[in-house]
């Protein structure tokens, strides 16, 4: 029996105030996460996945609620904790890469394990085995300035995947990348969830890359409002999440 | 429409105009500062106690022409970097380049106008203030200095007016050669390391034969005088920039590349730091280098003079008092001061001169301080007995050794001369016996007030005696009336240091906030993927810290050779060089915390 690694409990997170316009972003959102489950988090542009993806890291505090991970109330975690939980269990692809643009690749991806004292050849093969994973072995000695979006876009997963996280939290990881290069990060993904039972949460808007996925949770306009299990293939998964997109289109209209 | 666009992105961007503004107003301020001394000839010529000291500010108001130059180049570049990536963005919607330019021009022009005004009213306030800390101080008056001086103001303007113009037709040249992406994508770009060996290790060997010359020149000051003070500064100044330029990126790539070192914790992260800005950085160390000197230099040379005050006094002669016919008042003082050294002498006035008593001296040979400066035990060549006063002095030898020292050291009265006489004649002479306490203390300065105790009773008595005027000056004397003198040199020096120093700072401060902003991103990163708060602020730490360092040790030395400048004015120009260069230290370390709380506090934002 598993249990829950993750549990949002009635989040509200209210951007602004007093002098701004206020804007709630996330609107009284509860749900939980078990041990090793690959979620996916779909929903429109502005829905707040970004915002609940952050909350759940902590990188941001939430207006209100609670969020558990592993039986510690991160929202009122010391500062301290929170980065040694961030460093040591939690992998992060952010949307917008965040690569350390006066470090080579190898140096970004290698980031984690400096940040664990590790040293020498430990380091050389994790990072090797990481890149080798995405497919970017030649890219290592380059700055992230000499290197494209996708190829960006990789080196970040490399470094959420070098130091063997107990959970991967990533938003939208395949936002810039063809459809091979989507396959080969999704399928890594997969892996490492198969495998070591990593618990990963993605955000994402394209079906396809949520097809992977084992559950998905909808957002909008920053309320939970539906939840998929997916019960057969990837394919049959696809379709149903093309099917819901297209009800939620409708509904539009 | 351009021209709102324009200002409402200057608006948004306020933080780093003020950081800018801040910069050149303190540049300005500290030029002016400089310029009402450099100017004042009659305060400076009064003042001072080297007739070259007018040439001395001639070297260092074009010293400071040349830093301030390289300076604002250098927040020229930080305001074109605020503004590229919008002006990139107008010129693909369509706008004019010409028109840009224009706009470009009339920021320069209003952001210019704005820091000389302020920069001279700044200027004005602080020199002010120096001056009126710098008497409160020393105690002394320091007439004919005005902090506000009109040439000082016209020189001021015309000055930067001329660099604003140079700077502007630079953006120009910039601007008309730059492409529309580079500017859009400018954050992105990075400027790397330029692989050209050849051209580096020609920079390299010009940099170390310059520094050479430079300080070869320094060393032997004494010989090329004037010529050596315009090499030196040259010479110095050329070779630390050149070495700067092109050792430093190399070093730093050496030790990156040193790999097992780096993988601990945060360590890459900061040498990539340190890296990634080293071209910017190196001629902005050079800079801070030799601000560093001047400044130091100015202050040490300055305290020297002041150092110089109990040496000085030494040098006059070997007895720290000197009292004649003690009284009970005078003995009190005496009994409070240890002396190493003290001896009673009598004698016998009568007529033009002045009877000392041989076996007095020759029982307690007395010591004198000699030409070169070292001590002599007066142990034999007194003059041979004779039968009456008339033969004595007949016999009388102005130039010998003892006369000289019994002149100098113990005469009350220059008219009357000394002689000395056996016992049997000194008591046929009718006349009081009188005596002479001498006396040498086991530390000069720690008696400071009981010497000055001594010399006032001195005075009173010389004034209730009528006819004495001719009192020998006592070393206390020597030593007050040298400090006076000092006074003027001493404020120039600090002054000088102090501008330099103060435009050191400024500089750091500029180089340090400018690169903040780019820097928030990075750390906000680090901060996400889990290094903690303190681990960033040590990094930050460790990176200002080699920073501050590489200028600092070559300043330093540039300080300790440069000191021989003064070699042909004071006696001792190294004299307790290192309480200045600790005044120097501990203010620099002052200002390396305070670099690094600002910094931290501008890319480590409290998370609420
Ligand atoms: N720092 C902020 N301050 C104010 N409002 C914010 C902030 N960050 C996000 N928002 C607002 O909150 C809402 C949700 O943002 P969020 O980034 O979570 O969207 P998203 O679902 O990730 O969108 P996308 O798919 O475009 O990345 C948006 O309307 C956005 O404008
Ligand atoms: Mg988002």
């Amino acid at each position: 029996m598993t249990s829950p690694v993750v549990e949002v409990n009635n989040v509200n997170k209210v951007y602004g105030g007093r002098a701004e316009a206020s804007y709630q972003a996330l609107d009284n959102v509860s749900f939980s996460i078990q041990e090793g489950e690959f979620v996916g988090v779909m929903g429109a542009s502005g829905s707040g996945k970004t915002t609940l993806l952050q909350a759940i890291a902590a990188l941001d505090r939430v207006s209100s609620g609670q969020i558990t991970i592993a039986g510690t109330n991160v929202t009122d975690m010391k500062e301290k904790e929170l980065t040694d939980f961030r460093a040591r269990r939690l992998g992060f692809i952010f949307q917008d890469f965040n690569l350390l643009e006066n470090m080579t690749v190898y140096e970004n991806i290698a980031l984690p394990l400096f940040l664990q004292n590790q040293k020498g050849k430990s380091v050389r093969e994790s990072v090797y085995r990481a890149a080798e994973m995405l497919g970017m072995e030649d890219t290592l000695s380059k700055y992230p300035a000499m290197i494209s979006g996708g190829q960006k876009q990789r080196a970040a997963a490399a470094r959420a995947l070098v130091h063997h996280p107990s959970m991967i939290l990533a938003d939208e990881p395949t936002g810039a990348l063809d459809s091979g290069n989507a396959k080969g990060l999704l399928e890594t993904l997969q892996h490492l969830n198969e495998t070591y039972d990593v618990t990963t949460m993605m955000v994402t808007h394209d079906a396809f890359s949520a097809s992977y996925c084992e559950r998905i949770l909808f957002l909008e306009d920053g309320r939970l409002y539906k939840e998929m299990q997916r019960t057969g293939s990837r394919e049959e998964f696809f379709k149903q999440i093309l099917d819901e997109q297209a009800e939620a289109g409708k509904n539009k209209l | 429409m351009l021209v709102k666009l324009a200002w409402n992105g200057m608006k948004s961007k306020r933080k780093d105009y003020i950081i800018l503004l801040t910069g050149l107003v303190m540049s300005i301020a500290i030029f002016y500062m400089f310029q009402t001394l450099a100017l004042n000839k009659d305060f400076t010529s009064d003042n001072a106690m080297i007739s070259s000291m007018q040439l001395v500010f001639h070297v260092g108001s074009f010293l400071l022409a040349v830093i301030t130059f390289f300076y604002l180049l250098y927040t020229n570049t930080f305001l074109l970097s605020l503004r590229q990536r919008e002006y990139g963005m107008f010129l693909l919607l369509g706008a004019k380049k010409s028109h840009l330019k224009r706009l470009m021009f009339l920021e320069n022009l209003l952001i210019g106008t704005a820091a000389l005004v302020v920069g001279i009213a700044a200027g004005t306030v602080l020199s002010g203030i120096t001056a009126g800390m710098v008497m409160g101080q020393l105690g002394e008056d320091l007439e004919g200095y005005h902090s506000f001086y009109l040439p000082s103001l016209v020189v001021t303007l015309l000055f930067f007016l001329l660099l604003f113009v140079v700077t502007a037709v630079w953006n120009h040249i910039k601007l008309s050669k730059v492409q529309v992406l580079e500017l859009v994508h400018a954050d992105t770009t990075s400027d790397r390391m330029p692989s050209r060996p050849k051209v580096n290790i020609v920079m390299m060997a010009a940099g170390i034969i310059s520094l050479t010359g430079g300080w070869l020149s320094l060393i032997f000051m004494e010989q090329l005088r004037e010529k050596g003070i315009l090499s030196a500064a040259i010479l110095t100044t050329l070779g630390t920039y050149l070495l700067f330029s092109s050792l430093l990126p190399v070093l730093l790539k050496a030790v990156k590349e040193k790999g097992a070192w780096k993988e601990k914790g945060i360590r890459a992260f900061t040498l990539s730091q340190l890296t990634f800005r080293v071209q910017n950085l190196k001629k902005f160390l050079a800079t801070a280098a030799m601000l560093i000197a001047l400044g130091a230099g100015a202050i040490s040379g300055g305290m020297a003079f002041k150092n110089n005050a109990p040496v000085f006094a030494e040098q006059a002669g070997f007895y720290d008092a000197v009292v004649h016919n003690a009284g009970p008042e005078e003995e009190e003082i005496l009994d409070d001061i240890t002396f190493t050294d003290a001896q009673q002498y009598r004698y016998k006035k009568a007529g033009d001169y002045t009877f000392y008593l041989k076996e007095d001296l020759e029982n307690q040979p007395p010591k004198m301080r000699t030409s070169s400066g070292g001590v002599k035990i007066l142990d034999n060549g007194l003059p041979e007995d004779r039968e009456s006063l008339a033969d004595v002095k007949a016999a009388r030898d102005p130039g010998s050794e003892w006369t000289r020292f019994l002149q100098s050291s113990f005469a009350r009265d220059y008219s009357k001369k000394p002689l000395i006489v056996n016992r049997s004649l000194y008591e046929s002479i009718d006349a009081e016996e009188e005596v002479v306490f001498a006396g040498k203390s086991d530390d000069f300065m720690a008696y400071h007030d009981e010497f000055a105790a001594l010399d006032q009773i001195k005075e009173q008595k010389m004034e209730a005696a009528e006819g004495e005027h001719y009192y020998s000056q006592s070393k206390y004397g020597m030593y007050e009336s040298y400090q006076t003198l000092a006074t003027g040199t001493v404020f120039m020096g600090f002054f000088l240091g102090t501008a330099f120093l103060a435009m050191m700072a400024s500089c750091l401060m500029f180089k340090v906030l400018s690169g903040a902003a780019g820097d928030v991103p990075r750390y906000r990163m680090l901060q996400n993927i889990g290094v903690s708060r303190d681990l960033l602020k040590r990094s930050v730490a460790a990176e200002l810290f080699i920073i501050f360092l590489i200028p600092a040790v070559l300043g330093l030395a540039h300080v300790l050779i440069g000191m021989n400048m003064f070699s042909f004015i004071l006696l001792e120009p190294y004299y307790r060089i290192w309480v200045s260069l600790l005044v120097f230290i501990v203010l620099y370390f002052l200002y390396y915390g305070l670099t690094v709380k600002m910094y931290q506090g501008m890319v480590l934002p409290q998370r609420k």
